[in-house]
């Protein structure tokens, strides 16, 4: 057996599988993005080499950067917003015990179990201004106006709500999971030396959550980057390109305005982005490591 | 050791398994390669045979498996109906010819065309006869090309079939000719009082009439893009008359949209949108929510093309909304060229073959089936999906709904068809940006000159 696993040959032909994955459908679709986003390929016929023409239009797109500013936004909202609700939550959650505990954590998850597109049209029947449960429930307290949810200036915030809810319960789980690892036995000595529930939270729970928090964090950003489908189903980026962003774009020049080499070219800068995103943070956590 | 045995037989099992998956689908595609297998067989043997084609095909009566792509994916209504019973007709004729019908809507449809065109189009394909999408596919030449004589009989009006040409050659067939209306719920109108406007400014007082009354004026699908582009050119053909064409291809051409005609239009779709005309939230509801207010009774009227003239026989719609629907077209203005008769109207929809198909014969010979003017034209005609691109004079029973009886006197009174609106008339980076920027400007985001700026700097 030992002798097996010696010999190169098994030892390649173990590997190679996962290789020719990464190969084929990984590196080799990333290289010919790279390519592609030097031409002014339409999806059909004849792709030309245009050089860094490209870049240079992305270089001065103002949706570009809307999309981008939104994506930037939307992570501020789930660090900000979505994920200090969640450790919260999850540290309650943890409180609860027995059948309410099981109870809320399958409550609060249901959001992460339904498909997009239904997420989506529940949203935009909320939002409907004619029709939908805000305003009914707004004219039930009195209010006579109509409000527009997703107007030019509301949209975005409105999506964003929208996405942070629906992203709630995956990190609410991820933390959860995290408090559940903590040793019972801090909590215990704390509470024999008189701590309260807020003091074990911020002493014990949050110092030793926050391997979990950076990675929940690496994620968050991450997600916000690549957000696409929701936002595509919700408002399609508009009013105008108000709830544009990054991977929607992508998708609406290459895909309906058939500009394939200037979509791949948005796709190579924002995979660039990515990747010096996920460096950075990888960085800072890991200093903080070290500290 | 024990452990790696086992890691390693797991792993021998997985690559078993994921083998097996592969070989499962191989397993599948038999069917399809097997068709195609005697398809090619049977177009052998049919250039063999030069002359009598169509004899051999039946006669030999080999199986032949035709493939349709479709931007029509409800089947059970409208057009999609239609284009289905005649599917099933052919197949009961034909039954050596098995047709598999894939249909995806048309945003779906236009990427998944793309896809095809780059590794084997399905046999019949449905296309646009306009030049957002149809330059891009003629220049790939991924469509076979008709002969045109062979249409001389099948009532195409004329003029319907320059949008599906290039260099004068042929390369599809149009199915339906459109019309931009304004359908309008008739009992709604009478009990308010309120009557059809005949100029353009009546038809602004009107809506606000309707809306002082707590009603929303016209249901409008502005999310889309496309339908407020349609809407636009209704207005520009009222502004500008028969100038209309020339104004817009060559705004396309220079990339300039300066023209005062545009942005007298631009600016009339601005202020009408400002002055309340469309529901709140027009710019992000989609195509089902705007019908919906109407066909709910909670809007008055709803801006959108004549494919929607089925609206009259959807059993989904409450009868006394779907029975009092008609229609009317924009009023002309008191200082626009466009008189009432002059209509926003074109030839978009329609259907090809592929340059590629392994049996081209079999699935031209099916496209011509379903262009028989008994087929397509009348079927339409009875299942009130509007008009087709064909005569459908004789189709006339008396016993049409009044909807479809009133567009059909727009169409026959009409002194001047549009042709093309104007977000398909230039690139789909045109078209993109249009249908995007549309939302910006009507809603106030935009200013008149950044739109027609932006729209224009699409088109180079």
């Amino acid at each position: 057996m030992k002798k097996m696993y010696s010999n190169k040959l098994v030892i390649f032909s173990l590997v190679l599988p996962g290789l020719l994955v990464f190969l084929f459908a990984i590196l080799a679709p990333i290289c010919l993005s790279v390519y592609y986003g030097f031409t002014d390929y339409s999806g059909m016929g004849e792709a030309v080499w245009v050089g860094l023409e490209n870049y240079k239009t992305l270089a001065h797109d103002t949706k570009f950067f809307i999309s981008l500013k939104n994506s930037l936004l939307l992570a501020i909202g789930f660090i900000l917003i979505q994920h200090p609700i969640a450790i919260v939550v999850a540290a309650v959650l943890d409180k609860l015990q027995g059948k309410a505990e099981g109870f809320f954590r399958c409550v609060y998850f249901i959001p992460n179990v339904i498909s997009v597109a239904v997420i989506a049209y529940l949203w935009k029947f909320i939002y409907n201004p004619d029709f939908g449960l805000l305003n009914n429930v707004l004219k039930a307290f009195g209010y006579q106006g109509q409000i527009n949810w997703l107007s030019a200036d509301n949209a975005i915030w409105a999506v964003l709500v929208v996405l942070i809810w629906h992203g709630f319960g995956w990190g609410m789980l991820i933390y959860y999971t995290g408090i559940k690892n903590i040793d019972p036995v801090l909590y215990e000595a704390a509470a024999i030396d008189g701590a309260d529930s807020k003091t074990t939270f911020i002493r014990i729970t949050l110092p030793l959550m926050v391997p979990v928090i950076q990675v929940n964090v690496t994620m968050a950003i991450i997600s916000a980057l690549k957000q696409m489908e929701t936002v595509y189903l919700l408002t399609g980026g508009g009013p105008g390109d108000r709830t544009q962003f990054a991977a929607n774009y992508l998708y609406q020049q290459a895909f309906k305005a058939f500009r394939y080499g200037y979509g791949n070219a948005i796709g190579v800068v924002f995979i660039i982005i990515c990747l010096v995103v996920t460096v950075l943070l990888n960085q800072v956590i890991f200093r903080q490591r070290e500290d | 050791m024990k452990k790696k045995l086992v890691a390693v037989m797991m792993t021998a099992a997985m690559t078993a398994g994921m083998l097996a998956g592969c070989g499962s689908k191989n397993a599948a595609e038999p069917q399809s390669t097997k068709t195609s297998d005697t398809d090619s067989a049977a177009e052998d043997t049919t250039s063999e045979g030069a002359g009598g084609t169509e004899q051999s095909a039946e006669t030999a009566g080999e199986a032949v498996t035709l493939k349709i792509f479709s931007n029509l994916p409800d089947r059970k209504n409208g057009q999609g109906l239609v284009e289905q019973m005649i599917i099933d007709e052919y197949m009961a004729e034909n039954p050596n010819v098995t047709i598999e019908v894939e249909a995806l809507d048309e945003e779906a449809y236009k990427t998944k065309f793309k896809a095809y065109s780059m590794d084997g189009m399905p046999d019949v394909v449905s296309i646009w006869g306009q030049p957002s999408f149809l330059d891009e596919v003629l220049e790939a030449g991924v469509l076979a090309e008709l002969n045109e004589d062979d249409y001389a009989d099948y009532g195409f009006i004329a003029g319907s079939l320059e949008g599906f040409k290039k260099d004068g050659k042929l390369y599809g067939l149009p199915r339906n000719t459109d019309i931009q209306i304004i359908y309008y719920n008739q009992k709604m109108f009478e009990d308010n009082g309120w009557e059809v406007p005949s100029t353009y400014e009546e038809y602004i007082t009107l809506c606000q009439t309707i809306k002082d009354a707590g009603i929303t004026p016209v249901a409008m699908d502005g999310g889309d893009g496309w339908p407020m582009a349609c809407y636009l050119t209704d207005i520009l053909v009222k502004v500008a008359g028969t100038d209309y064409a020339d104004i817009v291809s060559n705004a396309v051409a220079s990339g300039d949209f300066t023209a005062p005609e545009i942005k007298e239009a631009t600016q009339l779709l601005v202020q009408a949108a400002e002055a309340g005309v469309f529901q709140t939230g027009y710019d992000t509801q989609d195509y089902g929510t705007a019908q919906n207010l109407f066909t709910n009774g909670q809007a008055a009227m709803f801006a959108m093309g004549s494919w929607e003239c089925s609206m009259a026989l959807n059993e989904d719609i409450p009868e006394e909304i779907r029975t009092n629907i008609r229609a009317f077209t924009l009023p002309p203005m008191a200082d626009g060229k466009g008189g009432a008769n002059d209509i926003a109207a074109w030839n978009g929809g329609g259907y090809a073959v592929s340059a590629n198909s392994e049996i081209k014969e079999e699935a031209i010979k099916f496209l011509n089936y379903m262009y028989q003017p008994d087929k397509l034209s009348k079927y339409g005609w009875e299942n009130g999906v509007g008009m087709s691109a064909q005569d459908q004079s004789s189709f006339m029973t008396g016993n049409e709904t009044e909807l479809q009886k009133q567009v059909v006197d727009i169409l026959k009174n009409a002194t001047s068809v549009s042709g093309t609106p104007i977000n398909d008339c230039g690139p789909s980076a045109f078209k993109t940006a249009i249908e995007s920027e549309i939302q910006s400007v009507s809603n106030g985001t935009e200013s008149i000159d950044d739109f027609l700026a932006a729209i224009g700097a699409a088109c180079k």
